[in-house]
């Protein structure tokens, strides 16, 4: 049965505290000039219908949570794909004040997309990356999965724990990957 | 007919008809996006959906839910296998109402908003179509006289000449009955949606392929009875019934949802003053 | 034996009542209740072995109905004279006059002498219903009246007035379901309408008593039209007793007793007395108001359907009735109390009895029977669980059941399967709804009524049946705490209730049947009517167990179905509270909890009591003025 799940694989698509650029991009996907339909790909809205989590946008303490309730309450096998470059890393934003970095610091992410925002082709690309990775990685039929696939060459930095707080004059990590708009190839 | 028989149609038709749903389904989906033109999923993309349905992990809120969607399920299959076997259009309706009422119960079974909110208006659905149903089994005693289903041929005359009116009201009931825009207002089909899919929010996995299975039944039963309005020769009434489908579809990209309210004043003024004065003819003869 | 039965279910009652009310402790008017229920409801069971011994019974007695009859009016003006009512009291006078009249006038020789009692398959069914049905109410009432505290614990001599009303009631309905004679029926009419005048007012509080003055004074003016109807008839010679009027097709008189029957039965517009009366104990609701002495009036109705069959009273009764159905369904859409919800619900039910009952065909009078019966069993559950519901949360409001089943699972499991009996096949009601619908159809105004009026009554059981379904998963069900004798009543009712549906067939076989065929005597094999009849009959087989298997079966999927590991919280936009008690709750601004709650719609401005009444009730009034109009011109 769960080989059709490379069929029909179900969107949900939450907006962490992007600035509305990839959101507009992935809605762009699904109008009649990109069609992500035709892959099967539906965006439905509640966590409890979907099997693909995008997110957009960075993690900040109020949404941390709220992003971990959405994936919780996703039914398994799921995967979560991390669409533009202030999911990846926190963006533009990283040095905020309020901003805890990627999504990753808080769900576990499968497929980076990157850009700012990324340009429909793009996540065209990276949709069916993902859905490759349930077609090829038996191991990944399990929930939750462990297969990593990234679409840049540089892997992205490790995991920090997010601080209760980040005093502002804490001096931020070198981040790998700049969010420059480049493409991946 | 012998027992024998009857258990064979009976099967044959539980069968059958969400195949048929599915294949409409996904008709229906392929038509759509060449209306938007693009280019659609595969026409067997609702099987895949429900396959894949299958072999999610099944979370849920209470064990209740699970009920109401058997419930469900079971209702329309047996009002399948009524109507099949030529039984009584007023209880096959009937049947097909405590379906509903099922779902209802269902959505409101749990302490989701949305799907409370989904409940209600489905409520809502119910009080606008129902009446006109029940008009379309008289009219066609009035044509036939008789209410079961194997009499539909009875007069000898295709109900579409005699009940052209009612065919428009039912027209409306489909758009209702088959989530499509302005009337997708409990839940809705696709990415349509505006309370977050409404009834069936908080159902996933193998439950919510159960509703998408009932979904298929309930698909086919339509198509049935558009079929019907043309039963005296099944191939026109099968056109008959693809050509209120395109219409239906056609619609539904027209328009836009509209309110409950909307719906409600609608269908009691325009789709029952259409049965009515239809029966009113069928009563004057 | 049928005779000494009979005089055992209508004597007995109120003697044991007398008893009850002398019962000097709690332990023997608790001890005498039971037993005088158990005895009625044997004595009706074994009555009904006696099927085939139908037929009329004379009363040697004539000085007992005069005395009886006296007695009533009596009180009827004494009440008007002590609770200084003057409606009452002018109408109980008039009757008076009228009495005077029928005692002295000399009465037409009639071609046969007639019985005082008939007893036939009607009747049995009803004496059933009020036995079986009536005990097993009063047997809860014992439990609720003991924890029933208004304005203090009340005291022995109230609580025994007050099981002395509702056992001789018992008596005083029996008596009125057979009762072929007029002289002995309006007495026992008139004897419910004092049972139900006290009942209603035990509470003594102001508003108990404003609906106790209003509910006499509908009675008694539905009683002195019944006595003006038999004065009537008296004076054309038609004579007085009921099998003589349907003999004679008198419809003058006829009109008047269904008028009487109109009131008896809460219809539009005679509906307030009974809305006000829910402000009575429930167990007075369920016994008076919904199983019992409101199917007084359909009763009548359906005794004297022959008489009026063809006519067209006949297609003006069948119009009155279907558009109360219609009427008191869209009224019970726009109620959140639920005592009101099922005030109007039965309403509703006894209008469609009456449509049927006016539709003069075998199979309408099949589908009257079927109600009756159904929904007196269904009513009477559902009263009797909305009774126990109100004294744990004290509160009538259906907004204010939420969470019921995690409170109170075994009463709301029952509730529920009232409300879903009165909605979904296989259960008795709805045969009954379809059978009418399917009756309707030569009758097209009235056709048209049932519908809307089927329509909204989906909607406000489907909105109730929403709010007491609602379950958590994780709290454990705490089952509450009943004495047997309300958890023992609520038991039976519901199970007999849920077989209801398989109750259909023998009732078509035994009861309905052979009282149609000796009723439409002049419709052969070969009527429309009659095929449908036997069609319908033969449908009640294989599908009705389809649906039952096929609910087990879902019940038994869904047992195997879940574990615990998959339980998740509703989808709130990702805010839900995580140790949050209450599922529902979120996260709102300022990080504070708030509590998602979802009233149902109820559409006041169009459904609403007032608004509905204002164009309800002059229709119904005009309606009531063609019945004596298509006579008469």
């Amino acid at each position: 049965m769960l080989g059709c799940i490379d069929r029909s694989p179900w969107i949900v698509h939450y907006n962490c505290n992007s600035c509305n650029g990839c959101d507009i991009e992935l809605l762009a996907c699904l109008t009649p000039l990109y069609d992500l339909e035709r892959f099967g790909v539906l965006h439905v809205g509640n966590p409890k219908h979907a099997d693909i989590l995008v997110v957009t946008g960075s993690v900040n303490h109020r949404n941390a949570r709220v992003l971990k309730n959405v994936y919780d309450q996703m039914p398994g096998p799921k995967m979560v794909v991390a669409m533009g470059a202030c999911s990846a890393t926190g963006g533009i934003f990283a040095d905020c004040y309020n901003v805890l970095g990627g999504i990753e610091k808080v769900v576990p992410v499968d497929v980076w997309i990157p850009g700012c925002p990324p340009k429909p082709e793009a996540i065209i690309d990276g949709m069916v990356k993902a859905v490759g990775i349930w077609k090829s990685n038996p191991a990944f039929q399990a929930q939750g999965g462990a297969a990593r696939i990234s679409l840049t060459r540089r892997p992205p930095a490790a995991p920090v724990q997010p601080a209760a707080a980040p005093q502002p004059q804490q001096q931020p990590q070198p981040k790998e990957g700049s969010p420059d708009g480049r493409q991946s190839s | 007919m012998s027992t024998m028989n009857q258990l064979l149609i009976a099967l044959f038709a539980v069968v059958l008809a969400p195949a048929v749903g599915a294949l409409l389904q996904g008709i229906d989906r392929r038509i759509n996006a060449r209306m938007q033109s693009r280019v659609g999923p595969p026409l067997l993309q609702p099987v895949y959906d429900v396959l894949k349905l299958l072999g999610k992990e099944g979370v849920i809120l209470n064990r209740t839910q699970v009920l109401y969607a058997w419930i469900h399920l079971a209702f329309l299959m047996l009002a399948t296998v009524l109507l099949v076997l030529g039984q009584d259009m007023i209880m096959a309706l009937l049947v097909v109402a405590v379906s509903t009422i099922a779902l209802i119960l269902g959505g409101m079974c749990v302490r989701s908003p949305y799907s409370r909110i989904g409940s209600s208006r489905e409520i809502m659905q119910m009080l606008s179509y129902e009446p006109i149903l029940v008009l379309l089994v008289i009219g066609i005693f009035m044509t036939n006289g008789s209410f079961m289903a194997r009499d539909i041929t009875l007069a000898g005359k295709p109900l579409l000449l005699t009940l052209p009116l009612i065919f428009l009201a039912f027209l409306l009931v489909t758009a209702i009955k088959l989530k499509k825009s302005p009337f997708d207002l409990a839940t809705s089909h696709h990415g349509h949606q505006e309370i977050v899919k409404g009834i069936t929010i908080e159902y996933a996995g193998p439950y919510l392929a159960i509703l998408e299975v009932a979904h298929w039944y309930e698909t086919a039963l339509v198509f049935l009875v558009l079929a019907a309005f043309w039963a005296t020769n099944w191939v026109v009434g099968i056109a008959l019934a693809i050509i209120a489908f395109v219409i239906e579809i056609l619609f539904d990209n027209l328009c836009a949802r509209l309110t409950y309210q909307w719906m409600l004043v609608h269908m009691w003024t325009v789709g029952l003053g259409l049965s009515v004065t239809n029966l009113i003819w069928l009563y004057w003869k | 034996m049928v005779t000494w039965l009979l005089l055992l279910l209508i004597a007995g009652p109120i003697l044991f009542g007398f008893g009850i009310l002398l019962a000097p402790t709690r332990e023997v008017r608790v001890g005498l209740t039971l037993v005088a229920a158990g005895v009625t409801a044997a004595a009706a069971l074994y009555l009904s072995r006696w099927g085939p011994a139908y037929g009329g019974i004379f009363v040697p007695s004539h000085a007992l109905p005069i005395l009886l009859d006296w007695l009533m009016i009596a009180a009827v003006i004494a009440i008007g004279w002590t609770s200084r009512n003057t409606p009452v009291l002018i109408m109980g006078v008039v009757q008076a006059c009228i009495g005077l009249v029928l005692e002295f006038h000399p009465r037409a020789p009639q071609a046969m002498p007639q019985p005082e009692f008939v007893f036939d398959q009607l009747s049995l069914m009803l004496v059933l219903i009020t036995s079986v049905v009536g005990a097993l109410v009063l047997v809860y009432a014992i439990g609720y009246m003991d924890r029933h505290e208004h304005h203090g614990p009340h005291s022995q001599a109230s609580q025994g007035q007050f099981f002395f009303f509702l056992t001789a009631f018992l008596g005083a309905m029996n008596g009125l379901v057979l009762a072929n004679d007029l002289r002995w029926l309006s007495a026992f009419w008139e004897a419910t309408t004092l049972c139900s005048f006290f009942l209603i007012g035990h509470d003594r509080t102001p508003e108990a008593n404003q609906s106790a003055r209003r509910a006499i004074i509908i009675n008694v003016f539905g009683g002195m039209i019944l006595q003006t109807g038999w004065l009537i008839s008296v004076l054309n010679g038609s004579g007085d007793s009921l099998i003589a009027f349907n003999q004679a097709q008198a419809l003058i008189p006829v009109a008047f007793l269904v008028v009487a029957a109109l009131t008896k039965s809460a219809q539009l517009p005679f509906q307030s007395w009974l809305l006000g009366a829910m402000l009575a104990p429930t167990p007075v609701s369920a016994l008076l108001h919904s199983s019992t002495m409101v199917n007084a009036g359909v009763y009548l109705v359906m005794r004297m359907a022959p008489g009026f069959g063809g006519t067209r009273l006949a297609t003006v009764i069948a119009m009155a009735g279907a558009f109360t159905f219609m009427a008191a369904s869209a009224l019970a859409v726009g109620q959140s109390n639920g005592k009101k919800v099922l005030a109007y619900s039965t309403i509703a039910n006894l209008g469609l009895i009456i449509t049927c009952a006016g539709m003069s065909t075998p199979l309408g009078y099949a589908a009257a029977f079927l109600l009756i019966v159904f929904h007196a069993i269904t009513k009477g559950l559902l009263f009797i669980c909305m009774g126990t519901i109100e004294q744990a949360i004290g509160s009538r409001d259906i907004e204010d059941m939420h969470g019921l089943m995690n409170k109170m699972p075994f009463t709301t499991v029952i509730a529920i399967v009232g409300m879903i009996a009165m909605l979904m096949p296989p259960f008795g009601v709805l045969l009954g709804k379809w059978i009418a619908i399917e009756s309707a159809v030569h009758l097209p105004v009235v056709m048209l009524l049932v519908i809307i009026g089927s329509a909204l009554t989906v909607v406000f059981w489907a909105k109730w049946l929403g709010r007491i379904v609602t379950v958590s998963y994780h709290q454990k069900y705490v089952m509450e705490d009943l004495p047997p004798v309300m958890s023992g009543s609520m038991l039976t009712l519901g199970v007999a209730t849920l077989l209801s549906g398989f109750l259909a067939y023998p009732l078509f076989e035994n009861f309905i049947k052979p009282l149609a065929r000796v009723l439409y005597p002049l419709s052969s094999r070969t009527d429309a009517s009659w095929k449908m009849l036997e069609m319908t009959e033969s449908f009640m087989t294989w599908p009705i167990y389809a649906l039952a298997i096929l609910l087990v079966g879902s019940l038994l999927l869904t047992l195997m179905a879940v574990d615990e590991n998959r339980l998740r919280k509703p989808f709130l936009c990702g805010e839900n509270i995580a140790d949050s008690a209450l599922t529902y709750e979120f996260r709102s601004i300022m990080d504070r909890g708030e509590v998602a709650m979802m009233r149902s719609y109820y559409f006041s401005s169009i459904f609403g009591e007032e608004n509905v009444s204002a164009w309800a009730n002059p229709m119904a009034v005009a309606l009531i003025l063609s019945l004596f109009g298509v006579i008469a011109i």
